[in-house]
């Protein structure tokens, strides 16, 4: 299918929802299997302590594309996450994830053509407050 | 004058470096450029205004396109709305003599940019599928090469009479300026590189850098 009708066809919705609740053991291994060492990240007891920025890029929804997208994973590769911090995770924090898809788009290079499609997922808080945006790259080459 | 003519921001999607960035750069490692043309990937640039970061850091900061075809990837200098609107510049396989045409009726200039890569380059395709009308300048310098993919176009371009251009195909800060062109007129903006670009007078060079 053409990129710009697989983007007309899949994009502008949520295909699903999460949720999940933190805690400050989840926290302080990510911090530190990052390497962090900051209390505010590494110490519940912190009076400020909270997740490392990058936190959310652990969490995946419970399906990676839209029912029925039509993709061959046979010639798919992870192209890795970027994310957007707006504001951070705290202990207690009920979680939710709201996942779409963003773009998807063609490029061509040393390796031939090959398909994007950006997998988006916006975290909220308890308080519906937006705490990150996630675009997580997945990329289909033009050979197996 | 020395320009970088083949370089990407943020604004593309596999772009890495800020355009201030940049020019924090050139500026801290004093390098021999005056200047550098942002070749966004598949699109064209509407909406950054660079006029602040130019009187700031005294460089020209001129805007252009990478456009993708059948014969691998070309950079449009001179993109304008008539251009914008005679092909999509989204597109992975628009045929390279509709953008060397349209280019050309636009008051555009059409380069072919690493043409000595696989895939992605117009030599390799100029083997199997025939020659390509049209072409008079090609990037026989470009900074992302592998060995030999430049020595091709060069060769290419010895053999067809072409003009040669540099850019250093940046996407990241500080592999700015690998290659570039230099001109001998004086270039303050798109206009003006587009004229110097279609009276011949510059050459491909490898900038004078302690980097």
């Amino acid at each position: 299918m053409d990129p710009a009708e697989l983007k007309e066809k899949f994009t502008g919705f949520v295909f699903d929802e999460i949720e999940l609740d933190i805690n400050a053991d989840s926290l302080v291994g990510f911090a530190t299997a990052c390497g962090e060492t900051l209390p505010k990240f590494t110490n519940p007891e912190d009076a400020d302590f909270q997740g490392v920025p990058n936190y959310l890029t652990r969490v995946h929804g419970t399906q990676a594309l839209p029912k029925d997208f039509p993709v061959e994973m046979h010639r798919c590769f992870d192209a890795g996450k970027s994310i957007e911090f707006h504001a951070p995770v705290r202990q207690g924090d009920k979680i939710k994830g709201r996942s779409e898809i963003a773009d998807i788009f063609e490029k061509s290079g040393r390796s031939g053509s090959m398909l994007f499609i950006v997998h988006r997922m916006n975290f909220y808080n308890q308080g519906d407050e937006h705490l990150a945006t996630v675009d997580w790259r997945l990329v289909q080459r033009e050979f197996d | 004058m020395i320009l970088d003519l083949h370089s990407h921001s943020v604004a593309s999607d596999d772009g890495r470096a800020k355009v201030e960035n940049y020019c924090q750069w050139i500026q801290r490692k004093e390098l021999p450029l005056d200047g550098f043309v942002l070749t966004e990937h598949r699109q064209f640039d509407d909406t950054n205004d660079y006029r602040g970061l130019e009187d700031k850091f005294g460089l020209a900061i001129l805007k252009a396109s990478e456009v993708e075809t059948e014969y691998g990837h070309v950079l449009v200098f001179g993109v304008n709305d008539d251009l914008k609107n005679a092909f999509d510049f989204a597109r992975i396989n628009n045929p390279i003599a509709t953008v060397i045409e349209e280019a050309k009726k636009a008051g555009a200039v059409a380069i072919p940019c690493h043409p000595g890569r696989p895939k992605v380059g117009m030599c390799a395709h100029w083997k199997t599928s025939g020659p390509v009308e049209g072409v008079e300048i090609v990037e026989t310098l470009n900074g992302g090469s592998r060995e030999g993919e430049n020595e091709e176009t060069q060769a290419f371009a010895e053999r067809y009479g072409w003009k040669s251009i540099g850019g250093s195909d940046s996407h990241i800060v500080s592999h700015i300026g690998r290659y570039a062109t230099r001109f001998d007129d004086e270039i303050r903006d798109i206009d003006g590189l587009v004229a110097a670009l279609k009276n011949g007078q510059f050459e491909a060079i490898l900038p004078d850098t302690n980097v």
